[in-house]
């Protein structure tokens, strides 16, 4: 299949490449696996950056937003939001969903949430497997769960709310974390793919924070990225991360490391053609040098998508 | 341990320094419990400390660094986040410094904390279209007097009894800021998004009854009756006409009312 083709995700058709032009020319065509929309290579969309996006149209196959940034009454927020979605396919991407906290789901940001929904007709929606505060309070920071079946059955049975609620599958991603619990009873990875199971939902595969807490809980990345069902897989995050005294932070202010890369091919290599983007968020540089870092990761994805084509 | 209970212990480490949940961490020859846990409670306290920075750059620069911190520290304990966004952590701030010692011993800092706070809502504040200017030509002249406004949900009223405008402004030049000056009663400012734009001016004492009145729905016959007492009689019809035509161009009417 060569040029481009259409997906037709809510009402908006919007055109995904399926062959990609990298500097060289030298990108094969290939096609996505049945089923799985592949909207090519993205960044995080960054406030730093409207202008330049606006003004320069730079060689980005999509942007994700993070939901929260927009859910506000208008004015710049909303203008540039707007603007950009009109030329380029976005998804949502939240970080308050707190989707495995034991308080009730937030009605009034859930409302919010399918509002900016139904402005932006994003190709999907994601939050994190992890919990973000109780008794009311957000600690707005990514907490980790414990991997128990209570937990399991608990998440699982929110994400089906949630996605009843949207009327849409959402993804979860797999966050970093610094700590573990005595009353785990499975690995990381056995509590997404059991909560992904029960929820019948999507994942979105953080790379970087795969490698991040493999060297914060001493395991084998590899043996997490073997246990996840491709199909569910329909986007990655790759990032770049901070050493704090032998334990790795998820700081998102540094440029993806050449271990994550490698960890990144061998995701291609098992998953396919998934939708791919870097997220920066502090430490923002230039936009010329995230693009010149997603053209790595299309180099990287190239070969390996072209020889499981062949 | 049920899930909840954890969640409660582990907030309560973040939040108050509390050591419940440790006893139910891993730790590891890598790093022990605590140390793992260190990591979340610092966080919290950096990220959040990091918006209050980003929403205040002007009260941070007024009191240093180390004040600040300190400030923010008891405001998150004050004021915990209840939002699902960060955008609204920091809206307490101006009521926290004028009721807390020893920041309301510093009236001048709970006004820094008003207007830029201010400046936070007009930039987010909801969209609407201003009225054109030639609007105003087309009021029939019998509609006058009944005539009401719908204000841009964007415009904001401050009074401030503290030069903090021309301090904001100087430490964004960053020049040199005049010393904090009050005066003997507080001003009118008007603060409103023109093109996506933040600006603001300060008000002469009529100006600024005219626009709190219009904006709590009096009629014009009712501004013209309340300027009288800064208008001669005689003036200030065609004084308030002025300063509507001034508000229309400025883009803070949406709607002329004439029912």
């Amino acid at each position: 299949m060569a040029g481009a083709q259409t997906t037709n995700t809510g009402t908006r058709a919007v055109r995904v490449p399926v062959l990609l032009n990298s500097a060289e020319d030298s990108m094969p065509e290939y096609a996505t696996d049945a089923g799985r929309p592949f909207l090519g290579f993205g960044l995080g969309l960054r406030t730093d950056h409207y202008q330049s996006v606006v003004d320069e149209r730079p060689p980005v196959d999509w942007f994700e937003i993070l939901s929260e940034n927009y859910m506000v009454g208008g004015g710049k927020p909303l203008h540039f939001l707007d603007r950009i979605r009109a030329d380029y396919p976005m998804v949502m991407h939240g970080v308050s969903l707190s989707v495995g906290s034991t308080d009730p789901l937030n009605r009034d940001y859930l409302r919010e949430l399918k509002a900016l929904v139904a402005r932006v007709e994003p190709h999907w929606v994601s939050d994190h497997l992890c919990w973000t505060g109780v008794d009311g309070r957000n600690l707005h920071d990514l907490l980790p769960l414990p991997y128990t079946d209570e937990a399991v059955r608990h998440v699982a049975e929110r994400v089906m709310q949630v996605q009843d609620y949207l009327g849409r599958r959402i993804l979860l991603e797999n966050v970093s974390s610094y700590l573990s619990y005595q009353a785990s009873e499975m690995t990381e990875w056995e509590f997404l793919g059991a909560v992904a199971e029960a929820a019948d939902c999507l994942i979105l595969l953080d790379i970087n924070n795969i490698y991040v807490s493999s060297h914060n809980h001493g395991f084998d990345p590899m043996a997490y990225l073997n246990a996840i069902e491709p199909q569910r897989v329909m986007q990655f995050h790759l990032a770049g991360h901070t050493w704090h005294d032998r334990i790795i932070v998820d700081t998102h202010d540094q440029p993806v490391i050449d271990p994550v890369w490698a960890l990144y091919a061998a995701a291609v290599r098992r998953f396919g053609a998934v939708s791919t983007m870097i997220e920066r968020d502090d430490n923002i540089p230039p936009l010329a040098e995230l693009l010149a870092e997603l053209d790595r990761a299309r180099q990287i994805a190239a070969p390996i998508l072209k020889a499981s084509a062949a | 341990m049920p899930l909840r209970a954890l969640q409660r212990d582990f907030q309560s480490a973040l939040m108050a320094g509390s050591t419940g949940i440790n006893a139910q961490l891993v730790s590891t020859p890598e790093a022990g419990a605590a140390r793992r846990l260190d990591i979340y409670v610092q966080a919290y306290r950096l990220r959040l400390l990091d918006v209050l920075e980003g929403d205040y750059r002007k009260l941070a620069a007024c009191v240093g660094d180390t004040q600040f911190q300190a400030l923010a520290g008891a405001y998150i304990s004050r004021y915990p986040s209840r939002h699902p966004s960060l955008r609204w952590l920091g809206q307490y701030m101006a009521d926290f410094l004028a009721s807390t010692p020893p920041w309301s011993g510093q009236p001048l800092l709970a006004e820094m904390a008003a207007f830029e706070w201010a400046q936070g809502e007009v930039f987010d504040a909801p969209d609407a279209t201003p009225l054109a200017p030639a609007a105003i030509a087309a009021i029939p002249a019998e509609s006058w007097a009944d005539l009401r406004l719908r204000a841009h949900p964007a415009l904001r009223r401050l009074d401030l009894t503290w030069n903090v405008a021309s301090i904001w402004l100087a430490l964004d030049n960053d020049t040199e800021p005049p010393a904090p000056r009050a005066g003997d009663v507080p001003s009118g400012w008007l603060m409103w998004r023109q093109d996506l734009d933040i600006h603001w001016r300060s008000l002469s004492v009529d100006e600024s009854w005219a626009i709190d009145a219009w904006c709590s729905g009096a009629r014009f016959a009712e501004l013209c009756e309340g300027l009288c007492e800064w208008i001669d009689p005689g003036q200030v019809a065609a004084h308030a006409a002025a300063l509507l035509k001034g508000w229309i161009s400025a883009g803070l009417v949406t709607a002329l009312l004439t029912d």
